[in-house]
């Protein structure tokens, strides 16, 4: 199946699955409507107060850990939650003043502190479901003559049959706390004025979208917005597929029996990967100058000096960057390779010339497609990288403004873009803004060549 | 089913209620009016750790050590004890400091400093008790003055003052210049003193050494030095005494007159002023002899000794021929092939460093004591003779004389633009530098472009716009 069939299938089945959204929804639910009708008087005492049904039933471990839970949580809404919640939505009415000493409200960490007493609320209603239920599967074994799972038995099983909730609790914990709420945070700050002379101690504002009106409505961004993505999807995809094919392209060569010291011949690019990217970038920038080594050369050999990285150097500069790219990126992509190849059957290649394949055909359908399937998720990778590559053009041709772009050049990718507008104005707010059009973007391509890739669809090929 | 409904419904309610009531409680108690304390009541704070944050040099050459060490001799009667804040000398505050990182004293540049005042991370300082206050110009002290509401504050103390100045090789005079190039006989170069002599002569060394060696040579495309050519013309950075960022003006007055002059300098020079590489370089190319003379800041001049010293000069002949002046004069015709109108002092931008006190400091008291006894006589003094700094205070400079003496002058005559201390101040750097570099460009590559005034009058107004809408179209409500 082609990968036009495959995207024309996906998208026929969507109608069918909104279709099949309410009953999936309804089924969800079946459970809350028959605690609510079948719930007995003890059920409703843990609806009120949670542990108190488990406490009816004489399940004192379980029904006071609820408890517990319902007191921490009414002690961390009224020492700090409802607050925080609170600011969340007003993010701060008192500003501070430093010079006074006068303490206000800082409307980022207001904003944290908010998402946060949002997560702990979710967490709570979630504990309180578990004790309704917990509560309302006691009145059923009760009701049907079974002892009910006691509490020492419910401790065991996170060891044993649910030790996959135990084993996973913490990490979902740190997810939450270290991932989920500064990507939220971040979506959230496109949605206030946070950013020029808006910063605390000055008061921050939900603006809505305006933000993204603004990205829409100003003259000035259109033009500038859809060069620059036209450039950096090329990037992307040349920048990906160089670095793919090369690094593969070499690992096969160094692969081969004929050829000697391959240690050696592996450790040069190892070392062009080893050493950090911007001093790479900074030499390149150097060797490219008019005062560099390769413009010395031009002019030694009776040529004129050519501003590889100048004012003019639109595709010169682009393809250096590319060049550069290569450089930094193919030996992580040979590594990669290198120990992928390793793993071919050779048997696969014994009937391939048995059958009188040519070299070209077993690299085409057998070595391809092997290292295609492994390496889609990395290759996905690679492009999200390429696309958001800051480095390459601020190290190489950063402190530059092309004729007909707005506050960018003409090598300029989104991201660098991004830098210029945000950071290097303080405009975070914007910046966030387009962030989430670039994420949209490259998750929108990731998502669909993740799932038309043979690494999602035939997953169990290579097994 | 009622029950249940009724006991779910209870307690959503009452979640709610609880929450909103203390939530209203909260946004009600944190817009009670807080007493507002005054910082600085005289009165020393004792047993205290001041962590102050100085600059990498200060560090290096052992002056910071000799300050501390001067200051915890004098205050130990108190307790209070002054560190090294050990932080990167561009540390930001606005990021530490709310949240208590930040040092306690702070000495950076006044662009650098001046952008706390927004968010009043720094303190209005009681100046007219330092030792210092009757000896800084008022120049100086303006670059550290802002208006927050209606009042007038000062909020820095000015340690040294920043400018441009022209490097060059003594011993790469002509052996006649005394006759060739001293028509005002004062006994001073007259390439040394003026643009036009120097871009003469810059002229004739190339074309003497067939294009290998130059005169005057500086990365044209650096902002910082390249804006002294607008400024010098009427052109401005900002409007209202550099406060105002809705009144971008290097196109105003004669500002392209500016741009002219760096189109025939770029013409005595070659491709590598359109970039940075002559920035790099011209340490090791001066001391080779390819270049005759730059512009850069008063604080390299070590970097100059140290590649002759390397060519194989010894340190004498080095600090004997590598040579520091005031940048040369102007023509007032804004041609350098034209001096009938005579000549102007250049304008040049400049900055004025200090220090300044954190709001956020446990003991603002004892702070202000470590600046007084930082800014005094002495320490400003001993300051100058380790790090090579021009003094804000006029009578070290003064006593100093020569090139220390012409800087105050200077900023008290206003050829030193103190740079803007505004935030937005960083927006202008690229536009500008692309601008520059496009004229030297022009000009090397023969494209031709920007030779008439209408199109470098039309270009510095399009700097003037880019440098506008990278302040203000996002910026804007």
């Amino acid at each position: 199946m082609n990968v036009a069939t495959k995207s024309k299938n996906f998208f026929k089945s969507i109608p069918d699955r909104i279709k099949k959204l309410p009953k999936k929804f309804a089924a969800k639910f079946a459970g809350a409507k028959e605690i609510i009708t079948q719930g007995n008087g003890r059920v409703s005492a843990s609806m009120i107060v949670m542990g108190l049904g488990q406490l009816l039933y004489r399940q004192w471990a379980k029904g006071f850990m609820f408890l517990f839970i319902q007191a921490a949580f009414i002690v961390y809404a009224v020492l700090t939650g409802a607050s925080d919640l609170f600011g969340f939505f007003t993010l701060g009415t008192s500003e501070s003043d430093a010079w006074y000493g006068v303490k206000g409200d800082n409307s980022v960490v207001m904003l944290i502190m908010g998402i946060l007493a949002i997560l702990i609320i979710i967490l709570y209603v979630v504990m309180y479901i578990a004790n309704i239920k917990d509560v309302y599967r006691t009145q059923c074994a009760i009701d049907t003559l079974k002892t009910p799972i006691g509490f020492k038995k419910e401790v065991g099983a996170l060891l044993d049959k649910s030790f996959h909730k135990t084993a996973l609790a913490l990490p979902v914990i740190g997810v939450c706390v270290f991932s989920i709420l500064p990507i939220v945070f971040m979506i959230l700050i496109a949605f206030t004025n946070y950013g020029g002379d808006v910063v605390p101690p000055a008061l921050v504002d939900w603006v809505g979208l305006a933000n993204f009106g603004k990205i829409l409505s100003l003259g000035q961004f259109a033009p500038t917005f859809f060069k620059i993505f036209g450039w950096n999807m090329l990037w992307a995809v040349l920048a990906t597929a160089i670095n793919y094919f090369a690094g593969l392209g070499l690992a096969l060569l160094l692969n081969k029996k004929c050829v000697k010291g391959k240690a050696i011949w592996r450790a040069f690019p190892i070392l062009a990967y080893a050493i950090p990217g911007f001093i790479t970038l900074l030499g390149f920038k150097f060797m490219f100058s008019y005062g560099g080594p390769i413009n010395y050369y031009i002019q030694q050999a009776g040529g004129e000096a050519v501003g590889f990285l100048g004012l003019d150097a639109k595709w010169t500069a682009r393809l250096i960057g590319l060049g550069v790219n290569a450089w930094i990126s193919i030996p992580s992509t040979m590594l990669l390779a290198t120990g992928i190849l390793s793993n071919i059957n050779t048997d696969l290649y014994e009937a391939a010339r048995v059958d009188g394949a040519s070299a070209w055909k077993q690299f085409v359908k057998i070595t391809l497609p092997y290292v295609l399937f492994a390496t889609t998720p990395v290759l996905i990778s690679q492009f999200i990288g390429n696309f958001n590559n800051f480095g390459i053009f601020y190290f190489l041709r950063g402190g530059l403004y092309a004729d007909g772009y707005f506050l960018a050049s003409d090598t300029d990718l989104l991201i660098n873009w991004l830098y210029n507008m945000s950071i290097d104005n303080n405009y975070y707010s914007i910046g966030a803004a387009i962030s989430l059009v670039i994420f949209v973007i490259t998750s929108a391509i990731s998502l669909a060549v993740y799932v038309l890739s043979p690494s999602y669809k035939q997953e169990e090929t290579f097994r | 089913m009622r029950r249940t409904l009724t006991a779910l419904i209870s307690h959503i309610v009452l979640v709610v209620a609880l929450i909103v009531t203390v939530g209203v409680l909260g946004v009600v108690a944190a817009n009670v009016e807080t007493t507002r304390n005054e910082k600085f009541t005289g009165v020393l704070e004792h047993n205290v750790t001041l962590r102050i944050l100085e600059n990498d040099t200060a560090k290096e050459q052992g002056y910071l050590k000799e300050l501390l060490d001067a200051f915890n001799a004098e205050y130990a009667e108190y307790g209070i004890k002054a560190v090294d804040a050990n932080m990167d000398q561009y540390t930001d505050l606005e990021k530490g400091g709310p949240f208590g990182y930040g040092p306690d004293v702070l000495y950076q540049a006044n662009d650098a400093l001046m952008k706390y005042v927004d968010g009043k991370h720094i303190l209005p300082l009681p100046v007219e008790k330092l030792e210092c206050a009757d000896q800084v110009e008022d120049a100086a002290w303006n670059a550290y003055r802002a208006t927050v509401g209606n009042d007038t504050y000062t909020l820095g103390v000015p340690v040294n003052i920043q400018q441009p100045l022209l490097y060059y090789r003594a011993d790469l005079l002509p052996d006649n210049w005394e006759e060739e190039w001293d028509d005002d006989k004062n006994g001073v170069p007259d390439m040394i003193e003026n643009w036009t002599d120097l871009y003469r002569f810059s002229q004739s060394i190339r074309a003497s050494s067939g294009g290998t060696k130059y005169g005057y040579m500086k990365s044209l495309n650096d902002g910082y030095f390249a804006s002294g050519y607008f400024l010098s013309y009427g052109g401005y950075v900002f409007g209202n005494g550099g406060r105002d960022t809705t009144d971008v003006g290097f196109s105003k007055g004669d500002g392209y007159k500016g741009a002219k002059i760096i189109r025939q300098l770029a013409s005595v020079m070659n491709l590598e002023c359109t970039e940075d590489t002559i920035t790099r370089n011209s340490y090791s190319r001066m001391a080779q002899g390819t270049y005759f003379a730059t512009m850069t800041t008063p604080d390299v001049y070590t970097m100059f000794v140290k590649e002759m010293v390397n060519a194989g000069y010894t340190q004498e002949y080095a600090l004997e021929n590598i040579k520091t002046v005031d940048v040369p004069r102007l023509p007032v015709s804004g041609d350098l092939e034209d001096e009938s109108e005579g000549f102007k002092d250049m304008t040049v931008m400049g900055g004025v460093n200090g220090y300044a006190i954190s709001s956020y400091t446990k003991a603002p008291n004892a702070a202000l004591a470590f600046v007084n006894f930082a800014t005094s006589y002495k320490m400003i003094g001993r300051r100058a003779a380790l790090l090579g700094i021009s003094p804000a205070r006029k009578d070290v400079a003064t006593e100093l004389g020569g090139l220390n003496e012409t800087i105050n002058e200077n900023l008290a005559g206003g050829t030193i633009y103190v740079m803007p201390s505004v935030r937005a101040l960083a927006q202008v750097w690229t536009p500008l530098q692309t601008f520059c570099a496009k004229i030297a460009d022009d000009v090397l590559t023969g494209k031709n472009m920007l030779v008439t005034d209408d199109a470098l009058k039309s270009g510095l107004m399009n700097v003037d716009k880019q440098i506008y809408d990278a302040i203000h179209t996002l910026g804007g409500s």
